[in-house]
C-alpha cells in the first residue's frame, strides 16, 4: 500500500509538469489578427462564406468558424474562448446579464408543413389554422384529429404531431407564436434536427410539423419540397384564408417576412454576439458583416433584414465601447 | 491480495538489478492503474459540482420519481427519462444477446477460417460507422416497417396485451430503438465473442472430442463453461456501451418525456435528453446543471448496474 | 448396437443440427441486416465520391453546395483517432499488464479496476466532451487537435484496457505460474511472456477503440471543434469525419446531403483499411501465441 501512495504523489507530479507545459506552449499559440467564431449550426454556412469573403479583402485576418449549437457559441464567448458567438434563438435574460452584446445579422422564419397527399388537404387549406387551434394541437392536445380540425366530426383520422427533439431556435419560435410557450411545452413525436422532421411529415399523410424557410422550399425550383405543402395561416385574422395566406413560392414567403405579414414570432433574428460592444478586427468584420457582407444573405436562402433593422444594428456596433 | 509480494520471495537469489527494476515497472503499472481511478473520480466530481445548483431548487428524490420535465418552470423529473433509458437498453440486450451469442459460436467453432476472415473486418466496419447513419437507416428502414408492418399486426395478434397496444402510430418507438440498438451493439458483441471463444485452449476441445463427445457437445459442456464469465463480461460492456449510445437512439425513439406503456411508445432516454439540449443550452445555468445532473444519475444507473452483474458473475464463478 | 444408445445418439445430432441451424440463421440475418446498412450507404454515398471530394478542403458556400471537399475532416479524424488510440494506448497497456501478472485474476483491487473501467465505457460521449471541455479550459487551451485527443485518449481508454484485459483473461493461467515458477520476475514475465499473448487482443481493442474514437461526433465536438482549415499544428481547431456527416445531413440541400453519405463511406473505408491491416498483423503475430 505504501508504494502506492508514492506512486500517487508521482502521478499529479506529472500531471502538474505536463498541464504547465501544454498551458506554456498554448500561450504563444494564437497568431494576430486570428478572429474565432462558435455556435449556431443555423448561421455556420452562412458564417463561413462569411470568412472566406472577408479573407480574400483582408489577407492579414485569418478566420476560424466552429459550429457546435448556440448555447455553445453563447457560453464560448462569455467564456473569452472565441470572439463572436453565433445565435439562432432569442438570448435569456442570464445570457444577456452576464455581458452577451447581440447584433442581428440575417433573418429566418418558421412556416407550418402538412403532407402533400393528406386526404383532406382542399379543404384544411380553405379553412387555415390560426393560433388557436395549434394550440389544440400543440400545446393542450385536445384537438387529435382532422375532423376536429375541420369542424367534422365524422373524420376520426388521427392528426400526427411532429415536434423538433434538439433545442432549436425553430421550435422556440413555433411554440412562442402559437401560445407564448417554450419548445418544452411542445406535444408531439420529437425527430432530430430540421430534414428529421421535414421527412417525418413526407412520409406521414395525416402528419403536421414545422420547419426553418431553407427547409420548406426546394433550392432549385423555389417551391415546397415535393411532398409537403405550407399550411395556410390566418394571418390577418379575418377568420378566413385570403390568397397573399398561401405561400406557394419561397419569393412570396420572403416578402411576407420582409413586408411584416408574417408575424415576429415564427420569423426570428440571427444574432452574433461578442462579450461587451466589440472593438478592433471583431468590430471591422461585424461592421462589413453589415454592409458589403449582406449580399451574401438573400443567395444563400436567408431572408435579409429590413433597412431600419440594418441601421440600427450598425449604429449599434458604431457606440465606442 | 498482493501476489507479486508473494513471489518475490522465491525469486530473492536474483539479481538485485531485476528485482529493482521490477519493483519500479510495478510503480509504473500500479500508476497508471491509479490514473484510472483518477479519471473516474474527476469525471464524478465534475458531474457533482455543475450539478450543484439544481440540488438548491430540487431535491434529488424530486429529481428521480417527478414525471414533469419542463425546465422553464422548474419542473425537473427525470423518471421518464429513466424508463425510457431502462425500455430502449434491455430491448436492444434482448434482441442482441440471442443473435450475437449465437453468430459468435458458430463463428468460433463451426465456420470456416475464410469466412471468419471475411466476417471480421466487415464487424469492425460496423463498430465504427457513425452512429447518425445507424440512425438514419433505422427512420428509413425500421420506423416504418415498424409503423406499417409490426404496431398492426402485433396490436391484431395480441389484443389484450397493453404491451403491445399503442395510441402512437408513427413508427418512432422503443422498438424502433431497440433494434437500432440491437444493431448497433451486436457487431462490438460478435468480435468481442469470438475473440474470448478462440482463447479458450484448443487443449480442452481436443480432450473433450478425444473421449468421444461431439462438436456440439464439446461446445456445451467445456467451450461456453470455461467462457462463460468472458461472455457476460462482454455483454456487461455491451449493456453498458447501450445505456450511453446517443445519437442513433435518438433519431428514431420519438423522444416524448412520459411513461411509456407499451413497446410501440415513443420514449425518452437520458442519453438523449442531454445530447438534444447541451449544446442549445449551457450557456443557461440551472438548464445546465439540470442535465448535467441527469448525466451523473446515467452514470449511477451504469455503475449500480455493473456492480449487480460482477456480484452475479462472482456468484456463479463460486 | 443399443437401440437406448442409438436414440440417444440421434437426439444428440438432432440437437446439435437444431443449434447450428439456429446459429447458421442468426449470423445469416445480423449478416443480412448489417449489410443491408453497408448496402444504404454505398448507395447514397458513392455517386457524391470524387476526387475533389477527399482532396480539398471546403471552399466558401461548401455547405450550400458549392465547391470544395472534405480533406479538412478527414485529415482531422485520422490525426484525432490515431492520435487518441496512441495516447490511449500507452497509458493503457500499463494498467492491462498489470491486471495480467501482479494482480490475482480475482482480487478485489483488480475487481475495483475492471468495474471503473467499465462504467466509464457506459459513460455517453458527450459527457466525456464536456469533461474534456473542462479540462481544456482549466489547461488554458481552446479548442484543438491536442484537447480532441485528450478527450478521445480518455473516451478510448477503457475500451482499450477491457478488451485487452477480456483476452488476457482467458490465456492459460499456468502459462503466467510457469514463468514465475523459473525465476522470472513479475516484469519479465510481463515483457517477455504476456505481452506476446497480448498482441491479437491488443489489435482487436485498438481496432475497436479506433472504430469508437473516428467515429464519435460528441466528445470531439466540444473540444476539437470543427472549421475548414486543415490543422498544421496540436494548438489548433480540426474537423472530423463524423461532424462533418452530421453537419451536411442538416443542410436543406440534397446534393450537400448526399456528400453526408459520401463523407460516411470515406469513414468506413478508412476503418476497413486499418482493419484489414490489423486482421493482417493478428495472423502474422498469431503463430507466436502459446496456447
Amino acid at each position: 500500500m505504501k508504494s502506492e501512495i508514492r506512486t500517487h504523489h508521482r502521478w499529479i507530479f506529472w500531471l502538474i509538469l505536463i498541464s504547465t507545459l501544454l498551458a506554456g506552449c498554448s500561450g504563444s499559440a494564437p497568431k494576430p489578427e486570428t478572429i474565432t467564431v462558435s455556435g449556431a449550426f443555423a448561421l455556420y454556412p452562412l458564417m463561413t462564406q462569411w470568412a472566406e469573403a472577408y479573407q480574400q479583402v483582408n489577407p492579414a485576418v485569418r478566420i476560424d468558424v466552429t459550429a457546435g449549437g448556440a448555447g455553445k457559441g453563447i457560453s464560448d464567448t462569455l467564456a473569452g474562448a472565441v470572439d463572436i458567438g453565433m445565435v439562432s434563438r432569442e438570448l435569456s435574460p442570464e445570457e444577456l446579464n452576464q455581458g452577451a452584446f447581440p447584433v442581428a445579422v440575417a433573418r429566418d422564419a418558421v412556416f407550418g408543413t402538412l403532407n402533400a397527399a393528406n386526404p383532406y388537404l382542399d379543404q384544411i387549406m380553405q379553412k387555415g389554422f390560426n393560433q388557436r387551434l395549434l394550440a389544440g394541437i400543440y400545446i393542450t392536445g385536445e384537438i387529435t384529429t382532422w375532423g376536429q380540425v375541420l369542424g367534422k366530426p365524422g373524420v376520426t383520422d388521427q392528426i400526427r404531431v411532429f415536434t423538433r427533439s434538439d433545442s432549436a431556435g425553430a421550435a422556440e419560435m413555433w411554440a412562442l407564436y402559437i401560445a407564448g410557450k417554450k419548445q418544452s411545452d411542445l406535444l408531439g413525436i420529437g425527430v432530430n434536427a430540421d430534414p428529421g422532421i421535414l421527412e417525418a411529415v413526407i412520409k406521414d399523410p395525416l402528419a403536421i410539423g414545422y420547419n426553418n424557410l431553407n427547409y420548406v422550399f426546394d433550392p432549385q425550383t423555389q417551391k415546397p419540397v415535393n411532398g409537403v405543402v405550407i399550411m395556410s395561416l390566418d394571418l390577418n385574422g379575418s377568420g378566413a384564408i385570403e390568397a397573399d395566406e398561401i405561400f406557394a413560392d419561397k419569393a412570396s414567403a420572403i416578402q411576407a417576412v420582409a413586408e411584416g405579414r408574417y408575424p415576429s414570432p415564427p420569423a426570428r433574428d440571427l444574432y452574433l454576439i461578442t462579450k461587451g460592444s466589440p472593438g478592433g478586427a471583431v468590430k471591422d468584420f461585424m461592421i462589413w458583416i453589415l454592409n458589403d457582407g449582406q449580399v451574401y444573405v438573400e443567395t444563400n436562402g436567408y431572408i435579409a433584414l429590413n433597412p431600419e433593422q440594418l441601421h440600427e444594428m450598425r449604429s449599434r456596433l458604431d457606440v465606442q465601447p | 491480495m498482493n501476489v507479486a509480494a508473494g513471489w518475490s520471495k522465491r525469486v530473492k537469489s536474483r539479481a538485485q538489478t531485476r528485482k529493482q527494476r521490477n519493483r519500479a515497472a510495478q510503480r509504473l503499472f500500479a500508476g497508471s492503474a491509479a490514473l484510472i481511478f483518477l479519471v473516474f473520480f474527476a469525471i464524478v466530481t465534475m458531474l457533482v459540482q455543475r450539478s450543484l445548483p439544481l440540488w438548491q431548487s430540487v431535491s434529488p428524490q424530486q429529481f428521480i420519481t417527478g414525471r414533469v420535465w419542463k425546465p422553464d418552470q422548474g419542473l425537473f423529473g427525470l423518471l421518464p427519462f429513466i424508463l425510457g433509458t431502462f425500455w430502449t437498453t434491455g430491448l436492444g440486450i434482448a434482441f442482441a444477446l440471442p443473435l450475437s451469442l449465437l453468430s459468435a459460436v458458430y463463428l468460433a467453432e463451426y465456420a470456416r477460417p475464410l469466412t471468419r476472415a471475411v466476417i471480421k473486418p466487415v464487424l469492425d466496419i460496423l463498430a465504427g460507422i457513425p452512429s447518425v447513419i445507424y440512425g438514419m437507416w433505422g427512420v428509413l428502414v425500421v420506423v416504418p416497417a415498424v409503423q406499417n408492418i409490426f404496431a398492426p399486426s402485433f396490436s391484431r395478434a395480441f389484443p389484450h396485451a397493453g404491451l403491445f397496444q399503442s395510441g402512437n402510430p408513427t413508427g418512432f418507438s422503443i422498438i424502433s430503438a431497440g433494434i437500432v440498438l440491437a444493431l448497433m451493439i451486436a457487431p462490438i458483441l460478435i468480435a468481442l465473442m469470438v475473440e474470448i471463444l478462440l482463447a479458450v485452449p484448443a487443449g480442452l476441445r481436443e480432450a473433450s472430442m478425444a473421449v468421444g463427445a461431439s462438436r456440439w457437445e464439446t461446445i456445451k459442456y467445456v467451450v461456453l463453461p470455461k467462457a462463460a464469465s468472458g461472455l457476460i463480461a462482454a455483454l456487461i460492456l455491451g449493456t453498458s456501451r447501450a445505456l450511453g449510445e446517443t445519437m442513433a437512439v435518438l433519431m428514431v425513439v420519438g423522444n416524448v418525456a412520459t411513461l411509456p406503456r407499451s413497446l410501440f411508445d415513443p420514449a425518452y432516454p437520458i442519453p438523449a435528453l442531454i445530447a438534444n439540449n447541451y449544446g442549445e443550452m449551457m450557456s443557461i445555468p440551472l438548464y445546465d446543471s439540470a442535465i448535467m445532473g441527469a448525466a451523473l444519475f446515467l452514470l449511477v444507473i451504469v455503475l449500480f448496474f455493473n456492480i449487480l452483474s460482477s456480484l452475479v458473475l462472482r456468484r456463479m464463478l463460486k | 448396437m443399443n437401440p437406448k444408445r442409438g436414440t440417444r445418439r440421434r437426439l444428440a445430432q438432432f440437437e446439435e443440427a437444431f443449434w447450428l441451424t439456429l446459429m447458421r440463421l442468426a449470423l445469416l440475418s445480423v449478416v443480412i441486416v448489417l449489410g443491408w446498412i453497408l448496402a444504404t450507404l454505398l448507395l447514397k454515398g458513392l455517386p457524391a465520391i470524387n476526387w475533389e471530394l477527399i482532396s480539398q478542403p471546403p471552399q466558401g458556400g461548401y455547405y450550400l453546395g458549392g465547391k470544395g471537399g472534405i480533406l479538412n475532416a478527414l485529415l482531422g479524424s485520422i490525426y484525432l483517432a490515431g492520435g487518441g488510440t496512441l495516447l490511449g494506448l500507452i497509458f493503457s497497456l500499463p494498467v492491462v499488464f498489470y491486471l495480467a501478472t501482479y494482480l490475482h485474476h480475482r482480487s478485489r483491487q483488480a475487481a475495483l479496476i475492471r468495474l471503473m473501467l467499465d462504467v466509464l465505457w457506459g459513460i455517453p460521449s458527450i459527457v466525456y466532451g464536456v469533461f474534456g471541455f473542462l479540462i481544456m479550459l482549466s489547461l488554458g487551451l481552446r479548442a484543438s487537435l491536442l484537447a480532441g485527443i485528450i478527450t478521445l485518449a480518455l473516451l478510448e481508454l477503457p475500451i482499450l484496457i477491457r478488451g485487452m484485459d477480456e483476452f488476457i483473461r482467458t490465456t492459460p493461467e499456468e502459462l503466467v505460474q510457469s514463468s514465475l515458477a523459473v525465476g522470472a520476475t513479475p516484469l519479465e514475465t510481463t515483457l517477455k511472456v504476456v505481452s506476446r499473448q497480448t498482441l491479437p487482443g491488443l489489435i482487436t481493442a485498438v481496432l475497436l477503440a479506433f472504430g469508437r474514437g473516428i467515429g464519435d461526433a460528441a466528445s470531439v465536438l466540444f473540444t476539437a471543434g470543427y472549421t475548414d482549415h486543415i490543422p498544421t499544428s496540436l494548438f489548433e481547431p480540426a474537423a472530423s469525419l463524423p461532424l462533418a456527416v452530421f453537419f451536411q445531413l442538416g443542410t436543406p440541400f440534397p446534393a450537400v446531403q448526399q456528400r453526408a453519405y459520401a463523407s460516411a463511406l470515406v469513414l468506413t473505408i478508412i476503418i476497413l483499411f486499418i482493419s484489414l491491416l490489423g486482421r493482417w498483423l493478428v495472423s502474422h503475430f498469431n503463430k507466436f501465441l502459446l496456447r
